[in-house]
C-alpha cells in the first residue's frame, strides 16, 4: 500500500496532472482511507494558489522610482 | 483573463495609470525572480532595465502569455549576461533526510505529525499574513539558489518546465525535485504558523 510519505512526494505531480491513470488510482485509494493525506493535498493546493501572491504589491516609492527610470530612458531616446 | 485583457488594452493605449498599476502588481515578484537568478545585489539594476524594455515593448505584446510571464521573460533576458557569470552548479541534495517534512513521518512512512487544519477564510492570502512576512522572507533567503529560482519561475511567474530547465540548465526530473522541496518548505512554514500562530 502507498505510504503517506509517498503521497506527499506525488502531490505535485497529482495536482499538475502528471500522474498516470494507475498512479492516480492508487493515490486516490489511499486518500479514501487517510484523512491526514486528504488534508495535506487540500492544503497543499491552497498553498500553490497562494504562492503567486506571496510577494505582495509594490510601494508608492518603488512605483515612482520605476516610473522615473522609464521616463528618463524615454527622454534620452528622443534626444 | 478578461480583466487582464482590458488591462492590456489600457496599457497599449499608453494609459499611465495602467502602467503604474502594472508596476504595483508585479514589481515585487519580478524583483524576487531577479534576485533568485542574479543575486540581490544585481536585482535592482536588472529590474530597472527590464521595466524600461517592457515599457518600450508593450505595444508589440500580443497577449499570448500572461503579463507576469511576459515580464518575467524580459527580466530573464536582462539577467542573462549576469546569470552566465554567476551560475554555479550546486550538487542536488536528494538525501531523503533533508526533505523539509522528513521529521513528520514515522519510519514506516505514515504521518507521525500530520498537517494541522488550516483556517480557510482566504486560502489565496495564506502567505500574505503580516505575522508571516519576516519568516517567509527568511525561508526564501535561506533556500538553496536553484530551489528558489524554480519556485519563483514556475510558481510565481508561471513559466513552463521546459523553458525553466533550459534557463537554469537543470534536468526535468531535477527541476521537479527542486520545486517540490521549495514548496514543502513553504508548506511547513504555513503549517507551523496555522497551528501555533507563531512562525
Ligand atoms: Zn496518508
Amino acid at each position: 500500500m502507498l505510504k503517506c510519505r509517498e503521497v506527499v512526494h506525488q502531490a505535485d505531480a497529482l495536482l499538475a496532472g502528471e500522474l498516470s491513470r494507475r498512479e492516480r488510482f492508487v493515490l486516490q485509494m489511499h486518500l479514501i482511507i487517510c484523512r491526514h493525506c486528504r488534508r495535506y493535498i487540500r492544503q497543499f493546493e491552497w498553498l500553490l494558489r497562494a504562492i503567486p501572491r506571496m510577494h505582495g504589491s509594490a510601494s508608492e516609492a518603488e512605483i515612482s522610482s520605476v516610473l522615473k527610470a522609464v521616463e528618463n530612458a524615454e527622454k534620452s531616446t528622443f534626444k | 483573463m478578461t480583466s487582464e485583457l482590458s488591462t492590456l488594452r489600457a496599457l497599449q493605449s499608453g494609459d499611465p495609470t495602467a502602467f503604474s498599476e502594472l508596476v504595483r502588481e508585479h514589481h515585487r515578484a519580478l524583483l524576487a525572480t531577479a534576485s533568485a537568478i542574479v543575486g540581490i545585489d544585481n536585482a535592482e539594476e536588472c529590474l530597472q532595465n527590464a521595466w524600461i524594455k517592457a515599457h518600450q515593448a508593450l505595444p508589440q505584446f500580443e497577449g499570448k502569455s500572461s503579463l507576469r510571464t511576459w515580464l518575467t521573460r524580459i527580466v530573464i533576458n536582462e539577467s542573462r549576461m549576469l546569470l552566465r557569470k554567476t551560475r554555479r552548479e550546486v550538487p542536488l541534495e536528494l538525501d531523503e533526510s533533508q526533505h523539509p517534512l522528513a521529521d513528520r513521518f514515522r519510519e514506516g512512512g505514515h504521518w507521525s505529525k500530520p498537517p494541522a487544519t488550516w483556517h480557510d477564510e482566504s486560502p489565496d492570502g495564506l502567505l500574505m499574513e503580516r505575522e508571516l512576512a519576516d519568516c517567509l522572507s527568511r525561508v526564501l533567503t535561506a533556500m538553496p539558489a536553484q530551489q528558489r529560482a524554480m519556485l519563483e519561475l514556475r510558481d510565481v511567474s508561471g513559466l513552463d518546465f521546459d523553458e525553466i530547465c533550459n534557463e537554469l540548465a537543470v534536468t526535468a526530473s531535477n527541476a521537479r525535485v527542486l520545486l517540490h522541496r521549495a514548496r514543502t518548505q513553504l508548506f511547513r512554514l504555513v503549517d507551523h504558523y496555522q497551528e501555533t500562530g507563531e512562525c
